[in-house]
């Protein structure tokens, strides 16, 4: 616009001021206080007076007030009051705990090192479902294959002695479950949230039903071949990132290494740009000859094999044993990731962070008192909430996302 | 008009029964393959529901056993009518309600807290309150799913399943050793205090002392009648089932959209609430962080609505199979001899997967059958357009009547 | 002519849909370099008949020859290779995608070397011959825009160079000009004659008579899945075609008197509203609708016909302006204050918006009044008196194929129409607003809707009629309001003649204001 006619100094400073300062950068500023406020007493600042922080956080949280009367950018807004005022709390607790407690804590290095293990499963499972939702099928049977993930993993490393055996039996079975979630869904049109379900409840059953039937009352023996972690030879004997990635689980670099590979699928080769246009328009898909359904038995199968990978890590991963559902609802939260995550494998990726660091942190919080650590279980989920409430703004799903193609 | 009535009924009888039938008959397969007796097992099982007792000529069991059973199956099934309501009254209204546990939970932690404070309050009045208190509680909790959906878009699957986590962790937190509800004489267990024996509900079948059968019951089939009632019969239900079925003419004829979802949610949220005072008050008198972990009776709820077919009789009905299964699998009703009782109650999930997997389609049960010729569902309406095929929408066909794929999750 | 092999041919062509018979041993040939025309009403099959041909549908009996081989066309997939290209009257695109990759899709150029076994995609090629056939064919379009970001006129050509990507001999386009302004139309048939002398064989399907003149070598007439016979353009008029469509001479017109207006019931003032994308689609319309006159809002789809009836309708409020219905103000009240206040809405799309499919006829016909007495007090329902409504009205308006407690989905789309028009006129409102009240109507209905209308304006009812068709304009308008880009640009008597009303639909009269 240089033709626009020149203005006075005066106006020309407004116009400048009203451009630098646009709505959306006050509310991202407004965050980015509020987070700043959040961290200042925690290492290495480890500031001991809440003051900094109370300060921060009212003015994120005016700055949000502010955003919040935009009509256009109301979640912002919503946002960044909520970031500024949960700082105020926040700060106080962290003050008036020991400053030893507070670095035991967020000892960092250790932080990343478990938030890496809580963010694995829910990585693999979130990957899953970018896939199979791309594909326009959703998979609301994530946990549950995840757990099929769990059982098989350990019993296979059990009977043949072999972790990657057990590895392979874990995904096979996971992908097995989701061929039944892939007839009813795609063949049979089903609901997809209800087959899901129904996926679930079916893997909580088949798993307990067979670590009684073959292991008896006293559980897995917890003596099986687990899936080792990579020692990284310099790293390991580094301070800081010798902790935090010396000794990381060879699934968890794979999850992480999947993440480009799986975008790059997507939309740059022709298989991932056909999976998305199924998932987008299969009508249209299918006007141009594309298989729609074989596309989408796919997409679902190996959904269920990245999910159980999720299972075999939570399981095999650690000391080899099951429990009884043991997921915990990870495979939701994994759902709740792909929402959030914008149906993208990077998102996801940022997603499951979010999830599984908050995770960690929540353990973590026993140090200051076991009861509390309980309350911070919920945090994970409390965040899910609102993550899929309010940060989502104009996500859009593929277009036909669980909705069944009815060929004729 | 009879007859096709009759049909009606009928047919929407058959196909859960067929579906029932299978989902056994699959799990019995189950446990042939890995070397158990599905027969005597299955026995085994139908005598700890304590149905033998209406065949008293079938079976040589013992007869005040088999009335204990039974009762417990009642017990057990009474609140599965609630949550399986809550679950049903959502899928009208074309939403999924997947969090009738946490409103449970909420409902029976506010339910479990008023029961054993005010300790001077007149019983009747008291107990009314506390399960009033926990259904009221129990309706927010819900609200907030159907809130999100409504101001957000929030899909309320995902709201729901967070929110059962957050009410289970926090009520776990509560009870715990150290959590502010931890009972005076709880020493170390993760449990609430009790609730005295004036305020328990009146047992009117059995032995007070062994869990008989209390007048939630009641509550439970009195709730049902309601529910047939607001959905067919009252404006409020009219309004739930347009906007399930078509948002846009819903909107478009002055309905507020937003608005249903919330209000229906509340009523999902009232009704779960219910199942937890009747369980608090009629037989558990307390509340533990262990029971709340383990508790499935919400989750039960969506098998129960799905093998209801959303109908109040047939929420029932799924109700007392789930129940039997529930009490007939438990351990301490089960002869180890024909089954391992740790393996029963897993058997009960397989079931319950299987009946959701096959109610989720019917066409299973009508392919067996070479029904859909004979009851008129050939191919749905004709179409002269490749639209039109498209737009067909045959609700006879879907369980979740309402149920509206919808993107994005 | 008749002595080459044709390109195509479908022979005795048979397609049941259950009971329901779409097409009826038809018959149909194309030569290479010809325009075959396919001609009916909506719902005589012509549709059908090409899903058939383009492997949408199987047919349940007859044969596909091309080139004079008999073929098995099961899918798209054995169309495409048998050189079957098809321009789709709804258009078959991934919206989120660019040009570029809708028109490749299904057969993508890869790279070359390891890239070829990935299935590496070759972007850069895709894009060169996107625009090679573009600029061979003076088709223009942008080939790295997002399909839901250009016109449909782009999108249409969008559709054909994917056809012609894929080499097709043989190209159907379904109802192609329904959607295209006047000028857009001009350049379709530029581009199809460039076609047909490039060799193509082209399927014309349309219900229009004059386009079908001006573009076709030969005409097939199609009427309830049975095809009427073929005749070459020459000779061929508008009456001898619309007597083989319909059957008798078409009455195109229903009877009615001259208006005699009253008071104003509606005036809308200085109107702004956004459309779902959050851009103004209504900028500042402002009309007047007096008792006992038809005002028709005529407009080319799309320039904020839809969002101006949600907000006089209460379905979408308003950003700014007035809307009062006879000195009631309901801007941005909702639905219930508008139709207290005695407004009216046959809606656009029957099955979305005026209808709960899935609901009986009684409880259908409730949807305005269920919460007024007699329908229902304090809350529950009065189900005899909402019977006795629907036995009423069912009577009343003629409505056939089902009685008060069959589903509504269990109707033809006429008779799910008249249930809507009987709800809308029973409520006795003051301002009736119809927003395309016939389409995708048969003849037989569209005189019922028609004439309907005509009786509530001589009822001193004002009726606001928001239409896409030119003919049902001048049928029923007693004035005409021309929408473009959100606003009024201008008002016409009802004898305006279509080049007057067509320059002031796309732009012309607003760009002369």
């Amino acid at each position: 616009m240089s033709i626009a006619a020149p203005l006075t100094p005066k106006q020309g400073e407004s116009e400048r001021l009203s451009t630098v300062l646009t709505t959306k950068r006050v509310g991202l500023g407004g965050a980015a206080l509020g987070l700043i406020a959040w961290i200042l007493p925690l290492p290495p600042v480890l500031a001991r007076s809440p003051w900094p922080s109370i300060a921060l956080g009212l003015l994120a949280a005016l700055a949000g007030a502010f955003v919040v009367l935009d009509p256009k950018h109301r979640r912002l807004g919503g946002v960044t009051i909520f970031f500024g005022l949960v700082a105020i709390p926040l700060a106080l607790a962290m003050t008036n705990q020991s400053a030893a407690n507070v670095s035991q804590v967020f000892t960092w290095s250790a932080v990343i090192a478990s938030g890496l293990t809580f963010t694995t499963p829910l990585l693999f499972g979130a990957l899953g479902g970018v896939i199979s939702e791309r594909s326009g099928v959703v998979n609301v049977g994530i946990d549950g294959m995840m757990l099929m993930g769990c059982y098989f993993s350990v019993w296979g490393a059990y009977a043949t002695g072999s972790w990657v055996l057990g590895m392979l039996i874990g995904m096979l079975s996971g992908g097995l479950l989701a061929l039944v979630h892939a007839y009813f869904s795609i063949h049979l049109r089903s609901n997809q949230v209800v087959s899901g379900m129904a996926i679930n409840f079916l893997a909580y059953g088949i798993t307990g039903y067979l670590l009684v039937a073959q292991f008896g009352n006293n559980g897995t023996p917890g003596t099986v071949p687990t899936v080792p972690n990579l020692v990284l030879p310099v790293i390991k004997n580094t301070a800081f990132f010798g902790v935090a990635f010396g000794r990381t689980n060879v699934l968890t670099w794979a999850a992480l290494l999947l993440v480009p590979v799986i975008w790059w699928f997507l939309f740059r080769t022709r298989a991932g740009l056909r999976l998305r246009a199924v998932g987008e328009h299969p009508m249209a898909a299918s006007t141009v000859g594309l298989r729609v359904l074989a596309t989408r038995y796919a997409a679902v199968t190996v959904s269920g094999v990245l999910a159980a990978l999720g299972g075999v890590y939570l399981a095999d991963g650690f000391d080899g044993s099951f429990n009884f559902q043991m997921t915990d609802g990870r495979g939701f939260i994994a759902l709740a990731a792909v929402i959030f995550g914008k149906w993208n494998p990077v998102g996801a990726l940022g997603a499951t962070i979010l999830f599984g660091f908050s995770s960690a942190l929540a353990y973590r919080m026993e140090t200051f008192s076991a009861t509390l650590g309980t309350l911070f279980q919920a945090l994970p989920y409390v965040l899910t909430l609102i993550a899929v409430a309010g940060l989502i703004g104009r996500s859009r799903p593929p277009a036909a996302d669980g909705v069944p193609y009815v060929k004729e | 008009m009879k007859s096709s009535a009759l049909k009606r009924a009928g047919r929407s009888a058959v196909i859960p029964l067929i579906t029932v039938l299978t989902a056994f008959v699959l799990a019995g397969l189950v446990m042939l393959v890995t070397g158990n007796d599905p027969l005597s097992s299955y026995g085994a099982i139908f005598d700890g529901t304590g149905l033998n007792w209406l065949f008293p000529w079938v079976s040589g069991h013992n007869r005040t056993i088999a009335a204990q059973d039974l009762q417990q199956t009642l017990v057990a099934a009474a609140p599965l009518v609630l949550t399986g309501l809550s679950v049903a009254f959502a899928f009208r209204v074309g939403l999924f309600n997947i969090g009738a546990q946490g409103q449970y939970t909420v409902a029976s932690v506010i339910a479990v807290w008023v029961g054993t404070v005010f300790t001077s309050m007149d019983p009747v009045i008291h107990i009314v309150l506390a399960i009033f208190l926990g259904a009221l509680v129990g309706a927010g909790w819900a609200a907030l799913a159907g809130w999100l959906k409504a101001a957000f878009g929030a899909h309320e699957v995902i709201s729901t399943i967070m929110l059962n986590w957050i009410a289970i962790w926090v009520a776990s937190y509560l009870f715990q050793e150290g959590g502010p509800l931890q009972g005076t004489q709880a020493l170390g267990n993760p449990v609430s205090n009790t609730i005295a024996g004036n305020l328990h509900l009146p047992v009117i079948w059995g032995n007070p002392e062994l869990q008989g059968l209390d007048v939630g019951v009641f509550l439970a089939l009195i709730v049902a009648v309601l529910y047939w009632a607001i959905i067919r019969r009252s404006t409020l239900g009219y309004e739930v089932r347009a906007v399930g079925h078509n948002p846009t003419a819903a909107t478009a004829s002055g309905m507020n959209v937003a608005r249903s979802y919330i209000v229906t949610m509340a009523i999902c949220g009232a009704f779960a609430g219910l199942a937890a005072g009747i369980d608090v008050f009629g037989w558990e008198f307390q509340v533990s962080s262990t029971t709340i972990s383990t508790s499935q009776v919400g989750f039960l709820g969506i098998a129960v609505a799905l093998l209801g077919r959303n109908t109040a009789i047939g929420t029932v009905a799924a109700a007392l199979l789930f129940g039997a299964l529930e009490t007939g699998t438990a351990a301490i009703n089960l002869n180890p001899s024909s089954i391992n009782p740790e393996l029963a109650p897993q058997l009960t999930l397989i079931i319950e997967g299987l009946v959701v997997l096959l109610v989720s389609t019917d066409l299973i049960a009508l392919r067996l059958l070479g029904l859909p010729r004979k009851l008129g569902w050939g191919k749905p309406q004709a179409a002269t357009a490749r639209g039109d095929a498209l737009a067909v929408d045959d609700p006879a066909r879907d369980p979740a009547e309402a149920l509206r794929p919808e993107p994005g999750l | 002519m008749t002595d080459q092999t044709p390109v195509l041919e479908l022979r005795a062509i048979t397609k049941r849909f259950g009971p329901v018979v779409a097409n009826d041993r038809v018959d149909f040939d194309l030569q290479a370099g010809e325009v075959h025309a396919l001609l009916g009403e909506n719902g005589a099959g012509k549709s059908t008949l090409m899903s058939v041909l383009y492997g949408l549908y199987s047919p349940t009996s007859g044969e596909i020859l091309v080139d004079g081989e008999p073929v098995r066309i099961g899918s798209p997939g054995d169309a495409i290779a048998h050189g079957i290209g098809m321009v789709h009257q709804h258009f078959m695109f991934i919206p989120v995608m660019t040009v570029t990759e809708n028109i490749v899709l299904g057969s993508e150029p890869v790279k070359r070397g390891s890239g070829a076994a990935l299935g590496v995609l070759d972007r850069r090629a895709s894009r060169r011959r996107v625009q090679e056939l573009s600029d061979r064919y003076g088709l223009a379009v942008d080939p790295d825009a997002r399909i839901e970001d250009v016109s449909v006129g782009m999108q249409q050509r969008v559709e054909i160079l994917r056809a012609l990507y894929r080499n097709a001999r043989i190209l159907v386009l379904d109802e192609p000009t329904a959607v295209l302004t006047a000028q857009e139309i001009t350049e379709l048939m530029a581009v199809l004659e460039r076609l047909k002398a490039d060799g193509t064989a082209i399927v014309f399907i349309s219900h229009k008579l004059g386009e079908v003149l001006e573009i076709a070598d030969r005409i097939t007439v199609l009427r309830r899945g049975r095809s009427m016979g073929t005749v070459p353009r020459a000779g061929a008029t508008e009456q001898s075609l619309a007597r083989m469509v319909v059957g008798r001479d078409v009455i195109f017109r229903v009877h009615k008197d001259a208006a005699q207006p009253g008071r104003t019931i509606l005036s809308v003032e200085d109107l702004h509203v956004r459309d779902d994308r959050d851009l103004e689609a209504v900028r500042g319309a402002s009309l007047t609708v007096r008792a006992g006159e038809i005002v028709a809002l005529a407009g080319v789809d799309g320039n904020g016909q839809s969002e101006l009836v949600q907000a006089i309708t209460g379905i979408r409020e308003p950003t700014a302006g007035r809307i009062a219905v006879d000195g009631t103000e309901i801007a941005g009240r909702g639905v219930r204050a508008a139709t207290a206040a005695g407004i009216a809405h046959i809606a656009e799309d029957r099955h979305r918006v005026g209808l709960v499919l899935p609901f009986t006829l009684a409880e259908n016909l409730a949807l305005r009044r269920y919460r007024q007495p007699p329908l229902s007090r304090h809350g529950w329902l009065n189900l005899k008196a909402i019977r006795e409504l629907a036995v009423r009205l069912v009577e009343a308006f003629d409505v056939r194929g089902g009685g008060p407690d069959s589903p509504a989905s269990a109707l033809s789309g006429g008779n799910q129409q008249k249930l809507c028009v009987a709800r809308e006129i029973d409520s006795d409102p003051k301002l009736l607003v119809a927003h395309q009240p016939t389409r995708g109507l048969d003849v037989g209905a569209i005189e019922f809707v028609h004439s309907s209308l005509i009786e509530q304006r001589d009822a001193g009812k004002a009726v606001l009629l928001v239409s896409l068709e030119s003919e049902e304009v001048s049928a029923l308008a007693d004035r005409v309001l021309v929408i473009y880009g959100g606003r009024i640009v201008a008002e016409f008597p009802p004898d305006v003649s279509d080049e007057e009303l067509g320059i002031a639909m796309t732009g012309g009269a607003a760009a002369a204001a």
